[in-house]
């Protein structure tokens, strides 16, 4: 498999979805599922999780501040201080990362989150072409998730 | 009984500490948090816990080594995994190396709560 198919992105879309409505019972609007150019959607967090094993490439989750702040709050955690706001956005692509491989098993190792403060330096693209984008909206407040992975086999 | 709280996220970790104050779970009390299976082994052998709580993808040592080290020191320790890895896998991997039990992120406080009591009975 050198490429991810359409119900293998379903994966990803259907963890995003989850994480949300689970933790605080309001689901994340899916408003786009795209291949991206050049400019990978960005916000101000970024939790971003590479990937080895049989796959390559990284799986990052992007938000404002205003999203990850209300996420905190959802989460009953009284410190949003950028340390925290960081962490979120760690913890939310961990988590969808974890969470696809119930789809994909150990084959997909992830790493432990990279964080990233700000959006003024741009993502590129390492392993596809174009890489999957998923836009979504929680609350009133746009996000996304972008998967950049490819089989190593 | 004693409960020590290991995750490499300061959010995850605060939340399972607030978990653990409801009054169903009064009789644990928290003897530590720790970010890493490093300093879980640590505080391990410093505080005897009686239940930890145990991620599994974590910097410096991961859970799977530490569940594997903490299990050798002390058989009767009670370990529930709480990971974001969904896969059969990684749990019967887990629990082989002797964890009593696994939660998968993300859960709900009162999935937390009734996998704590289930593996401090």
């Amino acid at each position: 498999m050198a490429t991810l198919r359409e119900t293998e992105l379903k994966i990803f879309i259907d963890a995003v979805t989850h994480y949300f409505l689970h933790l605080t019972s309001e689901p994340a609007e899916i408003r786009a599922a795209y291949l991206a150019e050049t400019d990978l959607p960005r916000f101000d967090y970024t939790g971003l999780i590479t990937l080895s094993g049989q796959f390559r490439g990284c799986i990052y989750f992007s938000a404002p501040r205003i999203l990850v702040r209300e996420l905190l709050i959802r989460l009953q955690e009284p410190d949003t201080c950028e340390a925290n706001l960081l962490d979120a956005v760690g913890e939310v692509a961990n988590t969808i990362s974890g969470n696809a491989r119930q789809h994909f098993g150990d084959r997909l190792e992830i790493s432990v989150p990279i964080t990233i403060l700000g959006n003024t330096q741009q993502i590129k693209s390492s392993t596809r072409t174009r890489p999957f984008a998923i836009l979504l909206r929680w609350q009133r407040y746009e996000a996304a998730v972008v998967i950049d992975i490819e089989a190593t086999a | 009984m004693k409960l020590l709280i290991v995750d490499d996220s300061n959010i995850i970790r605060s939340r399972i500490a607030r978990i653990a104050l409801h009054p169903s779970l009064r009789q644990l009390s928290i003897v530590g948090l720790a970010k890493n299976g490093i300093e879980a082994v640590e505080l391990c052998q410093r505080n005897m816990p009686d239940v930890v709580t145990m991620d599994l993808t974590m910097p410096e040592m991961d859970g799977i080594a530490c569940i594997e080290i903490l299990i050798a020191r002390n058989p009767g320790l009670n370990i529930l995994v709480v990971s974001a890895l969904s896969d059969k896998v990684t749990a019967i991997a887990a629990l082989k190396k002797g964890a009593r039990g696994f939660l998968h992120k993300p859960f709900s406080d009162e999935q937390l709560a009734n996998a704590l009591l289930e593996v401090s009975q």
